[in-house]
């Protein structure tokens, strides 16, 4: 008899526990998927710069809106100019010029703007916006998509019929249109261009968690639950939600590039947050002189690229690290 | 088969009824309205609110709300889209104009775009893991992430600098009327809005090219000797093309959204401008108009592809 309770006894495998176990899925992430690594770097590279710009004092120079370049002295000035010489050159009165359209050199890395505006500074500061805006989307999409996601793959029947149909009519929707309809119902600001774009997600959301709900619910260990008599409530909170966690990392991931695209295209095309740094406004800026000074346009577009190739590397690699059934999915 | 038409049409129809709805209330809530804003526009010394409220009732805005929806609703199922406040002329004829540019910019997006996704998603398949497959993937995943906006301004810098072409064309010509001006007009746009839209195609075709080059037939085409490039085009391409139709068909609502921006860019007098800048006039009636043709050829598109899958792969069946 003794021998039997002895055979039972077994250790069991360690497995590394807390920062050590994520340090370690870390490590291993980036060997497997070196173009998640590749995005995860430009990502932290950008947070950084964002973090950096907005906490160390005098890190990135005139970083204010309003502040110019005053720093070429004029070599035409007039203590009183006659209005005919306004005429002909309407800085003749100032004794210091707005350096406008400075082509890059070492005092501004990236030449200055249509208003005499240090563009490498502002190219930093754009970071901040499209950082915000992208997580803060994704956030709202996958917190009212896992909402709409759980009840709708949850009971079935006719509420999601209903939610279904609610989700394919925003799906149908061309995106920009409603969202160059929601962003004018309040005033633009970065708050509630940030809803509106959450608003915009919800259907891809939706649609993931859904599917992996239904999975889910159909799982032996939910209807153990179930049988123990769990309330709705405790299945969908204990057994269901822990169970799609992964679904819901890939959902908020993937969206992230896609939501800061949108906002530098509303921005760009003029509706986009007022009062602060955005690259598609600078790209819309710059298109009036594009000829002669391209360099606005170049250096904030670049800038929108490589953070949306990050994110969408980073979003591709967790997807099929975590969810291999979504690859080659949208 | 039927059934499954008439079960997704009526679908359609609700989906549409839905957007319809949704885009009437959406209108209603944004601030202002089409005589305000005119008022407020014009500079006019003396706008009483007796003007306006005239101006609103000769536009119909002082009914309220629920009766103005009832109308529109009445109205659209008689497919009768009103007039457009501005213009005073019929939505439908609005549309007429416009959607010929839109449609011409439209099909040479799609033209660009598979031009380019097909032979590239081909080599980098059978190229797999070698430079060529690493170097095209690059490209088409930054071309995925680079805004269109910004992939035209490019163009513009770099046909300005060396003096490629004109691109201030006179008048708004078509393509079928001054081929080669409208070819300088829609050149920029049309490489722009397609290298958008190459990258999902090429990376669905890739990895549907990757698994069937694995597949028995296949295999059995290249023993029984032939030449490696007719195994990929007649064996491989023909039957990983397929899951690339899907793909087809949720491209066309992505081009609509670029479509927007590229027409306000290049001043191409299409559906997307005329879309964009009816939402700021408070034009109620173009607007909805043009939402609800905009989504009825996104979810036709949608209800196509699925019914063209199904009839060129038998193993699909729809239910």
């Amino acid at each position: 008899m003794t021998v039997a309770t002895e055979a039972l006894t077994y250790d069991l495998p360690q497995r590394p526990t807390g920062i050590r176990a994520f340090g370690k899925s870390c490590t291993q992430f980036m060997a497997q998927k070196r173009l998640g690594a590749v995005g995860l770097i430009i990502v932290v590279f950008w947070v950084l710069i964002a973090f950096i710009a907005a906490l160390v004092p005098g890190a990135v120079p005139k970083l204010v809106d309003e502040d110019r370049v005053f720093d070429a002295p004029n070599p035409d000035y007039k203590a009183n100019p006659t209005i005919p010489e306004l005429a002909k050159n309407p800085d003749i009165g100032s004794p210091v010029i707005v350096a406008r359209y400075e082509d890059p050199t070492g005092e501004h890395w990236f030449g200055t703007d249509n208003a005499g505006r240090d563009i490498y500074s502002r190219t930093i500061y754009g970071a901040r916006l499209s950082l915000t805006v992208g997580f803060g989307a994704s956030v709202i999409a996958v917190g009212l998509g896992m909402v709409i996601g759980v009840t709708s793959g949850f009971y079935r029947g006719w509420i999601d019929l209903i939610f279904q149909r609610f989700v394919d009519a925003l799906q149908a929707f061309p995106a920009l249109v409603l969202l160059l309809l929601l962003v004018q119902i309040a005033e633009p600001s970065v708050r509630n261009t940030v809803l509106a774009m959450g608003f915009i997600g919800i259907p891809i959301a939706t649609r993931l968690v859904r599917s992996a709900v239904f999975a889910t619910a159909a799982t032996d260990y939910v209807m153990a639950a179930r049988a123990m008599g769990a309330t709705d409530m405790r299945v969908m909170m204990r057994h269901v939600l822990p169970n799609i966690a992964a679904v819901l990392l890939v959902a908020f991931s993937i969206g992230i590039g896609a939501y800061i695209l949108f906002e530098a295209t509303i921005s760009f095309l003029g509706v986009g947050p007022r009062g602060v740094v955005s690259w598609g406004k600078m790209v819309a800026d710059g298109r009036a002189n594009i000829d002669v000074h391209p360099w606005l346009s170049v250096f904030a577009g670049a800038a929108l690229a490589s953070l949306v190739v990050g994110f969408n590397f980073l979003g591709d690699a967790l997807r099929d690290v975590l969810d291999p059934r979504l690859r080659g999915s949208r | 088969m039927t059934d499954y038409i008439i079960r997704r049409t009526l679908l359609n129809v609700i989906v549409l009824w839905m957007v319809a709805t949704l885009v009437f209330f959406a209108l209603r809530v944004l601030p202002g309205n089409y005589a305000v804003n005119q008022f407020a526009a014009s500079n006019i010394g003396a706008v009483t609110p007796e003007v306006i409220a005239q101006a609103e009732a000769e536009l119909g805005l002082d009914k309220p709300v629920l009766q103005q929806y009832r109308e529109f609703m009445w109205d659209t199922v008689r497919l009768d889209l009103g007039d457009s406040f501005r213009s005073k002329r019929p939505v439908w004829a609005e549309i007429r104009r416009a959607l010929p540019y839109s449609m011409e910019l439209g099909l040479l997006v799609v033209l660009v775009g598979f031009s380019v996704a097909i032979p590239v998603g081909i080599v980098s398949a059978v190229k797999q893991d070698l430079w060529p497959d690493y170097l095209l993937r690059g490209v088409a995943i930054g071309a995925l992430a680079a805004p269109v906006f910004w992939t035209a301004s490019l163009a513009v810098i770099v046909v300005l600098k060396f003096s490629l072409f004109r691109i201030d064309v006179i008048g708004q010509p078509h393509i079928w009327e001054e081929p080669q001006a409208a070819l300088q007009w829609y050149l920029i746009p049309m490489v722009a809005g397609g290298l958008a839209s190459t990258a999902n195609t090429m990376r669905l075709l890739r990895s549907q090219m990757l698994e069937v080059m694995r597949d028995d037939y296949v295999r059995t085409a290249r023993a029984k000797g032939l030449q490696e490039r007719q195994v990929v085009m007649r064996h491989a391409l023909r039957n990983a093309f397929l899951p690339v139709i899907t793909v087809m068909g949720l491209t066309v609502a992505t081009i609509i959204s670029s479509q927007i921006v590229l027409e306000q860019m290049f001043l191409i007098p299409g559906v997307g401008r005329l879309l964009f800048q009816s939402i700021f006039l408070r034009d109620y009636p173009l607007t909805q108009g043009l939402v609800l043709i905009t989504t009825v050829v996104i979810v036709f598109t949608n209800l196509a592809v699925d019914i063209l899958y199904g009839v060129l792969d038998p193993r699909v069946r729809l239910a």
